[in-house]
């Protein structure tokens, strides 16, 4: 359905020039950024509730950019930067009253609302929502109704909307998309909206069982100058631009104080992995461990900023 | 018009009193032998009828109705496009250089383009922007371009070319035609009835039928130049090579096939296949899981897995007598006892339903996906089964 109230701008956007010559000698291991962190160091995680005085709970989050984006904005080679970073936004609205329309729900009825802003990732969006962010919405739904103690608030609604300021880029910019296109940087940001989503509900007092918390883990298949045989290997919180290959990545929500997936997404072909010696899991399962463990690290982050804002709200009374 | 979206991720909640669903709960969650309501063993499909090629004006289509009524057609259509080229397809073919080995094999010229599949789902009283055939359609989209044999590292230029590809690139290797041109394939699922139990196995496994009925026509030319094809439908190819005997079991596993997606549900330690509407709405944890054949292996390998909402979350709750003020004092104290149940670590009492809450562990997850990968397992007897359907 398109919208046909606005004019809008042209669906395709629109690319920097880019000189071939500059590409020739550009492509290559030196402007790629390249993974600094070890495959199981997780980035930094900056998050805030309550920036929202209008919501009844509302969070930011944001990733750390990559060491290559300092790089090069200190010594700038291309105007274009070399990664980008998750920045979203996420408000509740609500317990509130269903409209008098509504059928009786003996439960809390949540709608997620999962937008990017037009300017978010590299190809702009439109303002009508596409199919990949009601996607996005069913997963992040399906992630929080486990988590939430639906049956105290009988007859209520809560809204949930994100706001994706900056995404994830789904491969690095310079690479033409390929086999190996399919949307990995979507992952990233499911990731981030279920922790900052979690952090939102919680900053708006709504019971739930437990923090859940968002966990990406990755298989990456990075050196195809050596062998081509070689298997990929398992990474934590995967940024898709510093990897030449991505072969299959899974997004969790995990409840750590149950040990409980509320929502798994995995795609891609795990059946190759390599592993330590001694290590018995197929593909499927050290994907899926390694993206709890990924989930447990954003946990501790997610506690934290809850606990800053409550000892925030006992401060103000 | 709200509990529509928000019943739409998982399915309708079917309207079933709180009584009803504590007795399909603990009659599903039996430990070892699970009675379902169909008597069907957990493993056992319902019985349906299939057929392909309905569809002259299409590529490939076919239809499968299930023995409930409820029916689904799939048409696909394939259509000649103009590839986008890129600057780094663009650099190698002025250097004047033949081979594509490592600079271009990568590129979408060589291997194709997840965007070059499109997928619409049509499902009665929804909206074609709701939630429900948006995520049906993702998940189903994801595994089938997804589904990528090996690396593409060998995905040269013959794509499209002879008979007997091995379809190194999956399904968007055999898109591609030449360095310019590719197909376009478009896949509409058409849902004739109402959703009556979660359509995504009855849509998968048509989409899998009508994909394996699918032909392109011959390529008359050659190379690089401008795609000619032959007029003879007789001479068409399918789009995933058939082997020439279907008997053969052995010889039909080295080739590709579409993935099917199967829906898993667990209740209590029980993990149920193709469950029918009342099942689901009691499940603790409901999984689509993607499989396809291994080309390479011969067994099956696992292409993505998407949790569902399960519509056990949004029951309504039941009340146990001792908190009910009707009964007050007509029990004896002892008849409710709270027990934990081991399957959601929460205390429960007997036959009083609770809405589930929560996630699902870790090892259910392994256990269902192994139950589907394992060797003569239910993912192989839905591939045999569908491979056995007669196309012609």
């Amino acid at each position: 359905m398109n919208d046909r109230r606005r004019v809008n701008g042209p669906p395709g956007g629109t690319r920097p020039p880019v000189y071939a010559s500059l590409l020739q000698s550009g492509t290559g291991a030196d402007t790629r950024a390249q993974r600094q962190r070890q495959p199981t160091d997780l980035r930094k995680i900056f998050l805030k509730t309550g920036l929202i005085p209008s919501a009844s709970g509302s969070s930011y989050l944001e990733f750390e950019p990559s060491a290559s984006l300092a790089a090069a904005r200190s010594n700038p080679k291309s105007l274009i930067p070399p990664s980008s970073a998750l920045k979203l936004a996420c408000t509740v609205h609500g317990p509130k009253p269903l409209p008098r329309s509504a059928p009786f729900s003996p439960n809390l009825v949540l709608t997620t609302h999962v937008k990017y802003a037009p300017f978010a990732a590299r190809k702009r969006k439109g303002h009508v929502r596409d199919s990949s962010e009601r996607d996005l919405g069913v997963h992040l739904e399906t992630a929080l109704r486990g988590a939430i103690i639906a049956e105290r608030w009988p007859k209520s609604g809560l809204d949930i909307t994100v706001t994706i300021l900056e995404a994830e880029d789904d491969r690095w910019w310079g690479d033409v998309p390929d086999s190996h296109d399919a949307s990995w940087g979507m992952m990233n940001v499911l990731a981030g909206c279920i922790s900052a989503a979690s952090a939102a509900i919680a900053d708006a007092h709504i019971d739930c069982l437990d923090l859940v918390s968002g966990g990406v883990a990755a298989l990456v298949s990075d050196d195809s100058t050596d062998s081509p045989s070689a298997l990929p290997k398992l990474m934590l919180d995967t940024d898709p631009a510093e990897h030449r290959s991505i072969v299959s990545a899974c997004v969790v929500a995990y409840m750590p104080a149950r040990d409980e997936i509320t929502e798994l997404w995995l795609k891609g072909d795990s059946s190759k992995v390599s592993t330590a010696d001694g290590d018995q899991r197929s593909g499927h399962e050290a994907l899926i461990d390694g993206a709890v463990d990924a989930a447990r690290g954003a946990h501790t982050v997610l506690a934290e900023a809850v606990r800053e804002s409550l000892q925030k709200t006992l401060g103000q009374s | 018009m709200s509990n529509q979206r928000q019943a739409s991720s998982a399915s309708q909640t079917p309207h079933l009193s709180p009584a009803e669903l504590s007795y399909l709960y603990t009659s599903l969650s039996l430990p070892k032998s699970p009675i379902r309501p169909d008597g069907r063993s957990p493993t056992q499909f319902r019985p349906l009828t299939a057929e392909s090629n309905i569809l002259p004006g299409t590529n490939g289509s076919a239809r499968i109705g299930f023995a409930d009524g409820t029916q689904a057609i799939v048409g696909v259509k394939a259509e000649v496009e103009k590839t986008v080229l890129s600057t780094d397809t663009l650099a190698s073919s002025e250097g004047g250089e033949g081979e594509d080995s490592t600079s271009t094999s990568n590129s979408a010229a060589a291997s194709g383009h997840g965007s070059w599949v499109q997928m619409s789902i049509e499902i009665p009283g929804f909206r074609d922007d709701d939630a429900l055939p948006v995520f049906l359609s993702e998940m189903m989209r994801e595994s089938l371009v997804g589904s990528v044999a090996d690396g593409g590292s060998d995905g040269g230029g013959d794509g499209g070319g002879d008979g007997d590809v091995t379809m190194a690139g999956g399904l968007k290797g055999r898109l591609v035609i030449n360095k310019r041109w590719h197909w376009r394939l478009y896949i509409d699922v058409l849902l004739l009835s109402q959703p009556l139990s979660y359509p995504l196995p009855l849509l998968s496994l048509t989409t899998h039928l009508a994909l394996l009925s699918t032909k392109l026509p011959k390529l008359k030319s050659q190379g690089e130049e401008d795609p000619f094809f032959d007029d003879d439908w007789e001479v068409a190819e399918y789009l995933y090579p058939r082997s020439s005997n279907l008997k053969a079991a052995g010889n039909a596993s080295q080739y590709v096939r579409p993935p099917v997606t199967l829906l898993v549900v667990s209740v209590g330690e029980n993990i149920i296949f193709d469950p029918s509407r009342e099942e689901i709405a009691v499940a603790d944890a409901v999984l689509a899981i993607s499989v396809t054949r291994d080309t390479e292996a011969g067994n099956l390998k696992l292409l993505s897995i998407r949790t569902v909402d399960p519509p056990s979350r949004l029951t309504q709750p039941a009340v146990p007598n001792s908190e009910n003020v009707n009964m007050l004092g007509a029990t004896a104290p002892t008849e409710d006892i709270a027990v934990l149940n081991p399957a959601t670590g929460e205390e429960e009492v007997p036959g009083v339903w609770r809405p589930r809450r929560g996630g699902v562990k870790r090892s259910v997850i392994a256990n269902m996906v192994k139950t589907v990968l394992k060797k003569g397992g239910v993912g192989e007897e839905v591939l045999e089964g569908l491979e056995g359907v007669e196309v012609e």
